[in-house]
């Protein structure tokens, strides 16, 4: 077990390792030269001031050869410092950390939304023995994956906030403001939940200890809570690792949408004044998240079924 | 058991193309019977509609004048805001043209970059998951650890950075959504080529002395591409999905380009009195992502397990 | 008291009498403050959530040019003067009063005492030195602040509460200046650190608010002032502001600032187009308009860059804009079409109607004779090399961007391909300072026709790239001018060479138009058409 542990905190900083190098190659090296870009925020092409773009490559350190760079930038990032915003000058470990509580809030309430509806509609989908309410049921996860986040989240504004005045519009004061974007962002992510949930479930009911259960006079519902959807949560317990992510970049568009304050507002933001060290410590962050959520999981996994251990390897090379 | 109770599903939901791979006959060099597909497709309306959607929206971004004789971008300034009508199925905008017109002619530059991104993740995935694959040993080791680490990056997040270097514009922003998903392709491609590696035939074709690029591309490459392709379809759907978002964040073509993301970004400004303006729009993604999802489903599982 | 010389009375008089018609013409649509309520007596407390749609990307009023930015951090600091929105008469804020030597190069300004700054510090003469020697250094964001300057020889301590700021050459706009928020007072310590740091960390100033947060691109927030008691003499209530706080929302969607504002989640929304006017009307909201004096909006021409230094050319899109049409469809209710390249509220503005006609026959005529011939796609080309014009442009206000659709369309229509840049609030300005444009899309307001010259001298920022003329003459001399009429004749002349030269194309004068709901009272325009919040009271 300790040694399972410490593999998958090896696997997860490693990842971290690549994706800022990841981010450092796309960002500082891809299309050129980085200086103009910020000198120029956002424009084309530079007539900008031959002293002022030496002035920069000195500040950021961009006269220097490239490993030196990266070197340098990766050991400053270590400590968990990715360098000053090029737009408001302020550094971006501290301009994401301001806008985080705001996100976590949304994605939480999403991610919670996403299991409640999700989770329900798979468990009544498989549970009903009415046909038609199983295909109604079973054709929404599809369309929820199929429909743009921000058109949901503007049609859900036009009616609950123009027109019935449930909720506000926009902005991030109270639970009231928390719910429409946070069901905006929890329509693909629920969606996938059912999905999943919903085909691990009718194979846990085909399962033998469900016949067995069954046999033992156990009523339906029992079985399909109890012995089913038990065994069933575990894979959806892996989606919900997965999305995590998904819902983190979702916060780009619904903050956008809803002009909520937040890591999103502030990425999108950041790419439109091009301000390259914010856009890298977005990605780095986002990775981040992805990584620590999957690694609790990964540890969490073996105590809820100790027969996981096994099949780990295979696994930690997804996340 | 353990392990497929872990595997398969959550994989399933990440790269929709294993629920596939496992339990699914091939037949190589199988013919395609025309009946067989008719009845197929007839037996199942939703199937049938979404066939239908998409070729509408096919031939809309070639030939948008067959659809509609309204100009997209020249409109009458007096008749702004009406809502929808005979004469203006999706209404008219702040400038008096006729959405449905700009609705149809915008499906050319957004499929455009559909394709652009869906070629690009299939072009560049795809040769990673073979060379992987087929290499094997530290090729693969390292390809694969790549892969693993562009899949710890959410897909936006890598789009978003990818547009910061490169810059706005539809194609950047397609080969931006395409980069996105490489990953997915290169695990698939590399999956298929393992499998059909190890399959008798390919064993047979190496032992009989056969070199090594006849064997990959005479083999290998033929019979791993069905799952690749049906990944392909459903990444087609995906990246609808994410070039309109990038567009609707104002990363797309300038005005007066028109875009499906683009028209609904737009059309917030006047959410509060001209509602036709982002909800039609908006349809037509959702319907034509559906409608691809749906074929995707039908050549994935569906076509293969009929009797 | 001897606030207004004789010499000026005359000229103030000319002026009252513009901007006074002017307000007639537009009062029509005027919800104004004290229309609406009717309930109750001004009561003190409450918060003002205030929706609008852009950030400047900066908190320092003496470096933010952009109206939306300006209702905010106008609140922060004070001027030494303020100017009546009735009347266009300068009075009494800061300095109470305020010599004028006869050839208008001296101001001698005597400071009220008691007034200290939100950091406790005291306003000095001394301060308002450090102010002014300040201003001039700002860089590429201060440049209204630097115009209004500029020519400064010094400024001097009298005594601690008299100073004196002399020019080299006479300088008739600068009392008008000393009532802007560009050149607002600042604080010793605030005035020492750089632009950039005032920028984004904001500053201190002896405003009736004080900067609480400032998160940029998302909202500003101030409170008020406790024991603030020096307020303009224009002011109705005396002493501390009524509201608490003010909350300054960015939303960028002017559909969605309507609806929050009809759902009540917003108190007033900033720039209400046209498009929203019939949602809002009827709820619980008045629309309150007032034009906004200035340069109109316009393109700014790149007048270096070699297609444009063609004045035929510039005069071609001068003839093809409908400046009707654009202004009957975009903008909001009222809003007139340019006449001139100043707003008809500006002092001294003349009407050049008839040059201003469309016509696109002749503009068709002026490109063929300039050698641009149309090509099979529709798009005229000389030389191999098209007639495209790229224009950049901030979407704010809202209407920017059908307005500039429409442009596009028309200029399209004799041939000139017009492509859309979106800028950042934070880029134009560097933008038009690096010189690296054709053409953007723009007005600036002010009250004083001088807006002319710190615009078009060739000796000033000369963002437009304008070549050496006459033109540089007459906009010096008029700011030399302190004879009424005089002034006028030379003011007439610079809008005169502006339009015939086709410099800049006027197109729509801006009217500043917000929603505000009906609760709120005494939401006051000042006389540049930005807010004045301190006589603001919820009830």
């Amino acid at each position: 077990m300790r040694g399972y542990v410490i593999k998958r905190l090896a696997q997860a900083v490693g990842v971290l390792w690549a994706a800022y190098t990841v981010s450092f190659l796309v960002l500082d090296y891809l299309p050129g030269d980085p200086v103009t870009a910020m000198a120029g925020a956002g424009m084309d092409s530079g007539q900008v001031d031959p002293a002022r773009l030496a002035a920069l490559r000195h500040e950021y350190g961009f006269d220097k050869p490239v490993p030196v760079q990266y070197a340098e930038y990766l050991g400053r990032a270590v400590r968990g410092d990715f360098g000053d915003s090029v737009s408001t000058g302020r550094p971006v470990t501290a301009t994401l950390a301001d806008a985080l509580p705001q996100t976590l809030q949304l994605t939480g309430a999403a991610m919670l939304f996403a299991v409640v509806l999700g989770g329900g509609l798979a468990v009544l989908a498989t549970y009903t023995t009415l046909r038609w309410l199983r295909q109604l049921l079973l054709s929404l996860p599809p369309l929820g994956v199929s429909v743009p986040t921000f058109w949901v989240g503007l049609l859900l504004v036009e009616t609950f906030s123009f027109r019935l005045h449930w909720f506000p519009a926009f902005g991030n004061d109270g639970l009231g403001g928390l719910v429409l974007p946070a069901l905006t962002l929890a329509v693909p992510t629920g969606a996938q939940i059912a999905q999943v949930l919903a085909k691990s479930l009718l194979t846990a009911l085909d399962q033998a200890y469900v016949e067995t259960a069954r046999a033992k006079g156990a009523g339906r519902w029992r079985v399909h809570l109890r012995h089913a959807l038990r065994n069933a949560s575990l894979p959806a317990l892996t989606v919900v690792g997965l999305l995590v992510g998904q819902l983190i970049a979702g916060s780009v568009v619904v903050e956008t949408v809803f002009s909520r304050d937040g890591l999103g507002r502030v990425t999108a933001a950041a790419v439109t004044a091009q301000d390259i060290p914010l856009v890298q410590g977005v990605v780095v962050f986002g990775a981040l998240i992805f990584v620590t959520t999957n690694l609790v999981i990964d540890l969490v996994y073996p105590l809820l079924d100790p027969r996981i251990v096994v099949a780990s390897g295979r696994r930690a090379a997804l996340a | 058991m353990s392990q497929s109770l872990v595997d398969d599903p959550a994989e399933a939901a990440l790269d929709p193309a294993r629920a596939f791979t496992a339990g699914k006959d091939r037949e190589p060099g199988g013919r395609v019977d025309v009946r067989r597909l008719a009845r197929f497709v007839v037996r199942r309306p939703g199937l049938l509609l979404s066939v239908v959607v998409l070729v509408l929206v096919a031939l809309a971004s070639f030939h948008p004048e067959a659809f509609t004789s309204q100009d997209p971008l020249k409109g009458v300034p007096s008749q702004n805001f009406r809502g929808p009508s005979g004469s203006h199925w999706f209404g008219t905008d702040e400038l008096g043209r006729d959405v449905f017109s700009r609705v149809v002619h915008g499906a050319q530059l957004s499929l455009k970059a559909t394709l652009i991104a869906v070629l690009v993740a299939f072009v560049v995935g795809g040769l990673v998951g073979v060379v992987a694959g087929f290499t094997g040993r530290w090729v693969d080791d390292v390809l694969m650890r790549c892969v693993d680490v562009l899949l710890s990056i959410p897909a936006l997040f890598l789009s978003l950075a990818l547009v910061t270097a490169l810059g706005y514009g539809t194609v950047k922003v397609a080969v931006a959504v395409g980069i996105a998903s490489v990953a997915a392709f290169a695990r698939v491609a590399r999956s298929e080529v393992l499998q059909v590696r190890q399959a008798v035939f390919v064993e047979a074709a190496r032992a009989s002395g056969a070199r090594w690029y006849s064997v990959l591309a005479r083999h290998v490459l033929p019979n791993a591409a069905g799952p690749v392709v049906v990944l392909a379809t459903l990444d087609f759907g995906s990246s609808i999905l994410a070039v309109s978002a990038l567009s609707f964040l104002g990363y797309g073509a300038p005005p007066p380009a028109l875009e499906w993301g683009t028209l609904i970004s737009d059309g917030r400004n006047y959410l509060a009195n001209a509602w036709w303006l982002t909800a039609l729009p908006g349809l037509a993604i959702a319907a034509t992502v559906l409608a691809t999802n749906r074929i995707a489903r039908a050549l994935d599982g569906e076509w293969s397990r009929q009797p | 008291m001897t606030a207004l010389p004789d010499a000026r009375s005359s000229r103030w008089t000319a002026l009252t009498a513009l901007v006074t018609t002017s307000l007639l013409l537009t009062a029509c649509g005027s919800g104004g403050g004290d229309s609406t309520g009717g309930s109750g007596r001004p009561a003190s407390g409450g918060t003002l959530t205030f929706a609008v749609g852009s950030d400047a990307g900066c908190v320092d009023p003496q470096q933010v040019a952009s109206n939306e930015t300006i209702y905010s951090v106008r609140q922060i600091v004070d001027s030494l003067t303020d100017q009546d929105p009735r009347t266009g008469k300068i009075v009494p804020w800061l300095a109470k009063s305020w010599d004028i030597s006869p050839d208008a190069t001296t101001f001698t300004f005597h400071l009220r005492s008691g007034v200290t700054f939100s950091d406790g510090s005291k306003l000095t003469a001394q301060v308002v030195k450090d102010n002014f020697d300040a201003v001039p250094k700002l860089g590429a964001l201060g440049t209204l602040a630097e115009g209004y300057l500029s020519g400064v020889k010094s400024t001097t301590v009298i005594d601690p509460l008299t100073v004196r700021v002399t020019f080299a050459q006479p300088n008739a706009q600068f009392l008008q200046a000393t009532s802007t928020h560009s050149l607002g007072i600042e604080s010793s310590a605030s005035v020492k650190r750089t632009p950039q740091q005032k920028c984004s960390d904001g500053v201190v100033g002896s405003g009736p608010f004080v900067l609480k947060q400032y998160v940029q691109n998302q909202s500003v927030t101030l409170a008020r002032r406790t024991g603030y008691a020096w307020g303009s003499s224009l002011w109705s209530k005396r002493g501390e502001a009524y509201l608490d706080k003010l909350v300054f929302k960015v939303v960028p969607e002017a559909g969605v600032r309507a609806g929050s504002l009809q759902s009540g989640q917003v108190d007033a929304v900033s720039s209400v187009g046209k498009a929203n006017e019939a949602a809002l009307k009827g709820s619980q909201v008045a629309l309150q308009r007032r034009a906004n004096p200035g340069i109109v909006f316009g393109l700014g021409l790149n007048n270096a860059r070699p297609a444009l230094k063609d004045a035929r050319v510039r005069q071609a899109i001068l003839a093809t804009v409908d400046r009707k049409q654009i202004a009957d469809t975009v903008f909001p209710t009222g809003t007139r079409a340019a006449t001139s390249v100043l707003a008809h509220t500006t002092p001294g503005y003349t009407s050049l109607a008839a040059n201003l006609t469309t016509d696109t026959t002749r503009a068709k005529s002026l490109l063929d004779a300039a050698g641009w011939k149309t090509g099979s796609d529709g798009i005229r080309a000389k030389a191999g090399k098209k007639l495209a014009l790229t224009i950049d442009w901030i979407p704010n206000p809202g209407t920017n961007q059908p307005a500039l659709e429409l442009i596009q369309q028309q200029l399209k229509a004799v041939g000139v391909q017009v492509t859309l840049k979106q800028l950042q609030v934070t880029q134009l300005a560097p933008t038009l300072q690096s010189g690296d444009y054709d053409a953007a899309w723009g007005n600036v307001t002010r009250a004083d026709p001088d807006i002319l010259r710190s615009s078009f001298s060739t000796a000033l920022a000369n963002f437009y790239r304008l070549p050496k003329s006459g033109l540089d003459t007459t906009l010096t001399a008029q700011a030399a001018t302190t004879d009424t009429a005089k002034r006028e004749q030379l003011v007439a002349q610079a809008q005169q060479l502006i339009v015939r030269n086709a410099y800049y194309v006027p197109i729509v004068e801006l009217q500043t138009q917000l929603g505000v709901a009906k609760k709120v009272h005494d939401l006051n325009f000042d006389a540049s058409s930005r807010l004045q919040l301190h006589d603001t009271w919820i009830g």
